[in-house]
């Protein structure tokens, strides 16, 4: 009595003539697919890029990195004591030393803008921003040395005149194809020997939202020992102390544990204040959550609206061929038979469509990568949830005008004008 | 082959129930073509779409070559259609989309056929109506009465035991229609039977035996 079951080739290849047969119908409703699906790859695509890049630019401070300095309003002139930054090189040594248990690393930070300064190579000039720094402030900044080295313990202790120049300087001083490494610069008369290069460091996203605009144009730098630095200003303290964390978790304790050390050390003179890369991630990490969540807001409903298409186009379709389905019916074909055809028209649409929206997603995406300089994070997952959503938006709007069609009675359909 | 006691049926209209058939038996036997006639309003269709197994009576008993049909579940009704019957309706009702060959095509589709099987099936009985050279035209191209010739091609595909025909000339001028008669005619005489419901007169005297039916009721059985 159960006769064979139909194929599922033969489902599909009805389904294709019906949707062959409304073409421009059959498109529209893909158009609709498309754009919601073109509009979460682009999100995905576009979310992870973001979050990427600004990932690796909040690394070019180094990820666990604390700093310490005096509090600005401590300086009220009601007060005792105005003057200096309430950091020495005996805190510093004292930190160095371990006494801060979730410190891992600590560089002295100088800085040289205080004082206008030529530096000069032969007739050529720059305009680099002097730092102050100890030896361990190019691995706790990430930074790639890319010629020459590292500055050293050394060069500290014995006040060596060497510097290190980011690539901005490199490109003002020397030409391009010279070696600056070893090469003698001038910097407001004084004699200092190039022993290091950096590599180029990105901070355009962050500079652009105000983030670490405090620090200048990291490409611009030129960092000697701060001991030196102290020399040519004629002073004893360290404006800012420059921490890495053990890790990102222990920030907050390290700062705690470094400004105990300096008020006890100060007989709570001073007071301090404090930043951390954790701050800034938690913010990032806050901007990057909403920008999502708009985002996937937004390819929400532009989906919804595409699976309105395809409802809509489905029931008109269900209406339209209600004496054809009455005939299917007649000459055998089960309620199943006609649900899934039903649902497979609906699943073709929306399947095709999607392809159609990975690809468009993805020039999108490409255009906005070039337009922005977002680096182009492409991701199998964005795909395969995005070939699932458009199928599984295709069966459940294509179920009910299904359903319709396959509960209809053979007779009434018939009777349909 | 066909046995029908006491079938009784009614429509809503709106929430009055307006009978259509009340107490109908019928006795049709294997080869038989047999017209079943009537005033409109006198319940011919709604008989035949019970004898098709397309609706279900309210009450009152119906056996169809060895099945209670009253017993049977939807998808089982559906079978029976697609094993046991063939249909041939006044409109055709062809699928527009798709050539005469593939719609003489469809009942195998449900049967689960395979598609070389049901290629030569449906071209062999295009044959056998004459349509041969129609095989790639789509029910647009054809005319009346080739497009209710592939639907008697259709009907007959499954090899079924009984062809349902509901005013199968009723759309077609006299040439046509005599055309199809003779198709039926020919098809009964090899054994299949026919049920058809018409209101012509000079069909309803091609068939064997003629059921008269008048409110629901049969007036003369043909015995």
């Amino acid at each position: 009595m159960i006769h064979g079951a139909t194929s599922f080739f033969d489902h599909l290849v009805q389904a294709g003539w019906a949707l062959w047969d409304n073409r421009l119908r059959t498109i529209l409703s893909m158009l609709g697919i498309m754009v919601g699906i073109a509009a979460v790859v682009t999100v995905g695509t576009l979310t992870k890029g973001g979050h990427h890049m600004i990932f690796r630019e909040l690394h070019t401070f180094g990820l666990t990195s604390t700093w310490v300095f005096r509090a600005e309003e401590d300086k009220d002139p009601n007060r005792a004591v105005r003057e200096g930054s309430g950091i020495d090189n005996d805190d510093l040594e004292v930190i160095r030393s371990g006494c801060c248990p979730a410190v891992k690393r600590v560089t002295p930070m100088v800085m040289g803008w205080v004082k206008r300064m030529i530096i000069r190579f032969g007739n050529r000039y720059s305009h680099g921003q002097i730092e102050g720094v100890g030896y361990e402030y190019t691995r706790i900044n990430n930074d790639t040395v890319i010629m020459g080295r590292h500055l050293e313990r050394a060069d500290e202790l014995r006040r060596k005149p060497v510097v290190i120049i980011g690539p901005t300087v490199r490109s003002d001083l020397f030409m391009m194809h010279d070696d600056p490494v070893g090469k003698e610069i001038y910097i407001d008369g004084r004699k200092f020997v190039i022993v290091g290069v950096l590599e180029t460091k990105s901070r355009d996203f962050m500079t652009s939202i105000g983030v670490g605009a405090a620090f200048g144009d990291v490409n611009n730098r030129i960092l000697m020992p701060f001991t030196v630095l102290q020399q040519m200003l004629g002073k004893k303290e360290i404006d800012v102390l420059q921490a890495e964390a053990v890790d990102l978790g222990v920030s907050e304790l390290a700062v705690s544990q470094m400004i105990r050390v300096l008020q006890h050390r100060h007989d709570d003179h001073y007071s301090y204040k404090e930043e951390t890369m954790a701050q800034y991630i938690a913010t990032a990490n806050r901007i990057l959550q909403g920008v999502s969540v708009i985002g996937v807001v937004a390819a929400s409903v532009s989906l919804l609206v595409g699976a309105l298409g395809i409802m809509n186009m489905m029931g008109t379709s269900v209406l339209e061929r209600t004496r054809e389905i009455g005939l299917r019916k007649a000459i055998g074909a089960r309620r199943r038979d006609i649900l899934l055809q039903f649902l497979l028209e609906a699943a073709l649409i929306s399947s095709v469509g999607g392809v159609l929206g990975l690809i468009l997603g993805g020039l999108v995406s490409y255009a906005v990568t070039l337009l922005i300089g977002f680096p182009l994070m492409t991701s199998w997952m964005v795909v395969i949830i995005g070939l699932v959503v458009s199928v599984g938006v295709g069966l459940l709007s294509g179920y009910y005008p299904a359903r319709r069609a396959a509960m209809m009675h053979p007779v009434e359909a018939l009777r349909y004008e | 082959m066909i046995e029908l006691k006491e079938i009784h049926k009614s429509y809503l209209l709106g929430k009055i129930p307006i009978p259509a058939l009340r107490g109908v038996s019928l006795k049709i036997e294997k080869g038989e073509f047999v017209a079943i006639t009537g005033p409109s309003g006198s319940g011919k269709s709604t008989l035949l779409n019970i004898i098709g197994c397309l609706d279900r009576a309210d009450a009152g008993s119906y056996g169809l070559i060895e099945h209670r049909v009253d017993a049977l579940s939807d998808d089982e009704l559906a079978s029976l259609r697609n094993r046991r019957l063939g249909f041939v309706f006044q409109m055709f009702n062809l699928v527009p989309r798709i050539n005469a060959q593939r719609n003489v095509e469809l009942p195998l589709v449900y049967a689960g056929v395979s598609l070389s099987d049901r290629k030569r099936r449906a071209r062999e009985l295009l044959d056998r109506v004459g349509l041969e050279d129609r095989i790639n035209h789509s029910p647009a191209q054809l005319s009346g009465g080739q497009q209710q010739r592939v639907a008697i091609a259709r009907a007959i595909v499954n090899d079924p035991d009984i062809v349902i025909a509901d005013e199968p000339t009723g759309n077609l001028d006299s040439v046509a229609g005599k055309e199809i008669m003779e198709l039926l005619l020919r098809l009964n005489a090899k054994g299949t039977t026919i049920v058809m419901v018409t209101h012509e007169a000079w069909i309803a005297r091609q068939a064997q035996r003629i059921v008269r039916l008048r409110d629901g009721m049969i007036e003369s059985s043909g015995r």
